[in-house]
């Protein structure tokens, strides 16, 4: 957080909007990592109740959206940032954007524990433990980054969406076999196909998060470029 | 610079925001006045510090800096108005179409009809509207009451005075409003078609509508003459100008276009002045 210098703005007001307006996305991004971590307990326990709850908080992460997004505003209209401070309300603008999408993909992955899935098939789910791991890692490292604006580590972390993009290609051909050998199960198999969906498209928002700390950081764009582009940071 | 792959820019067929001036590498059609290793000392301090830059034509450049920066001397520099401050020595040059305007053989009242200036307070004579806007051309012996009228005319248009004044042209210019008086001043400054105007402050004694009115008219005066404008006002600086320069004691810290400045300025010092760290 020491790269931010919020606390050192003449204007003591602007360093408190500021320092509120982290904390908020901070209290967000820790709301958003428990309902990603709760959905995957759910469908790995089958705990309905679980899942429910996780359904029944999504409205909080969409709570944080809204008036993390006017707090911004009001700071745009206001105190009209400059340079670094812009960069940093401009990202944490998109942050939250892709925060909320990654509740509710979460939202998503709970409702597969709401299907009755018989014990037989209940092997397929131990397919989507492994990716909703490794997502959520993924999601822990993006925030970590985020809280203390390391743009070595995003640089470092933004490569992990690869190997997700990779095991979800790898589990979709999986769940085809299946399908192709017990065609009765395909409604069963295509639940779970749209929360390893779900799993990976969170993936690619964590990537975007680390795309706007490096933004923040630096000033560069690194949206659309290529890997090769990204080392040359 | 990373670059963006073509596909993703294949979406729109205008750039969103204008390549801006390579402010190093501007060729000589481009520049409007050229300062090249500017020093000047009020007595035995020193105010401004090997200040080289390119000022290019038909844009609008904006000096920043907190108090005491040199920006105003700087600015005051360009039509010698500092010849008038006793104990001030300069050296260095300064090039208006590659002459030196400090070389001994220049013409002062000649080189500030090429660059007019505006005021932080507007300054109208006590004379009709009329009379101050033609001022300047009768002093350089234009009589032809159709001629005065005509650039009367069209310099309150473009100083978007005109309708406003039209029906009480031989009033007083006293009985205007500080805005007013301010757009007058800047159509006497502009009637006698400078090469260059500079604008001290321009609007920092006007109510944020005037400033709003001024600040459109800066853009449209662009069109016929290359502006530089001292301000305290950053917003303003972001607002009205294309390049930015960034003074701090005596320095000219950074100087590029206002949309990087603004955004990703390159120096600590910038960053930190113009995000209200400064101090």
């Amino acid at each position: 957080m020491d790269n931010l210098q919020i606390g050192r703005h003449i204007s003591g007001q602007f360093n408190e909007d500021l320092e509120r307006v982290i904390n908020n996305v901070m209290h967000m991004g820790g709301l958003v990592e428990k309902q990603l971590t709760d959905a995957l307990a759910a469908v790995d326990t089958t705990d309905v109740t679980l899942a429910k709850e996780v359904l029944s908080n999504d409205y909080q992460v969409n709570a944080y959206e809204v008036s993390i997004d006017d707090e911004c505003t009001r700071i745009i209209a206001k105190r009209q940032p400059a340079a670094g401070d812009l960069r940093l309300i401009m990202a944490i603008v998109k942050t939250i954007t892709d925060l909320e999408r990654i509740g509710d993909e979460a939202e998503k992955i709970a409702r597969v524990a709401l299907e009755n899935f018989s014990s037989s098939q209940q092997d397929l789910l131990v397919n989507l433990d492994n990716l909703g791991r490794r997502v959520l890692e993924f999601l822990q490292a993006s925030l970590d980054a985020f809280t203390r604006m390391d743009c070595d580590a995003a640089i470092k972390i933004h490569q992990m969406d690869d190997k997700i993009n990779r095991e979800y290609e790898a589990l979709i051909r999986q769940l085809m076999t299946y399908m192709m050998e017990d065609p009765r199960s395909i409604p069963q198999i295509m639940t779970v196909i749209w929360s390893a969906r779900a799993l990976e498209r969170i993936g690619d928002r964590c990537q975007n998060i680390c795309e706007y700390i490096i933004y923040f950081v630096k000033g560069k764009v690194v949206r659309h470029t290529t890997a090769e582009d990204m080392k040359n940071l | 610079m990373i670059s963006i792959s073509p596909k993703a820019l294949a979406t729109g067929s205008e750039p969103l925001i204008k390549t801006p001036l390579d402010l190093n590498n501007l060729s000589p059609e481009q520049v409007a006045l050229d300062i090249n290793k500017l020093n000047l000392y009020y007595g035995k301090k020193q105010a401004l510090n090997n200040i080289t830059m390119s000022i290019p034509k038909g844009q609008v450049t904006a000096f920043i800096g907190p108090s005491g920066c040199g920006k105003s001397t700087l600015l005051r520099c360009i039509n010698r108005m500092n010849d008038l401050v006793d104990d001030c020595h300069i050296s260095g040059e300064i090039n208006l179409h590659g002459n030196n305007i400090y070389n001994k053989h220049v013409d002062v009242a000649e080189l500030r009809r090429k660059v007019g200036m505006v005021f932080q307070r507007p300054n109208p004579f006590p004379k009709t509207i009329y009379e101050n806007v033609v001022y300047g051309l009768r002093i350089m012996g234009e009589n032809n009451r159709r001629r005065l009228d005509e650039a009367a005319e069209q310099s309150l248009r473009s100083a978007a005075l005109w309708n406003e004044v039209k029906d009480r042209l031989h009033e007083s210019a006293l009985g205007l409003s500080g805005g007013q008086q301010q757009r007058l001043v800047i159509a006497r400054a502009i009637a006698i078609q400078p090469e260059v105007l500079l604008l001290d402050e321009p609007t920092s004694a006007l109510d944020p509508i005037s400033t709003l009115v001024i600040e459109e008219l800066i853009n449209d005066l662009k069109k016929q003459f290359t502006v530089v404008i001292v301000t305290h006002n950053m917003q303003q600086a972001a607002r009205v100008s294309d390049q930015t320069a960034f003074m701090y004691m005596g320095d000219l810290i950074e100087y590029s276009d206002t949309n990087t400045l603004f955004t990703t300025p390159l120096k600590k010092k910038t960053e930190d002045y113009i995000t209200g760290r400064y101090g």
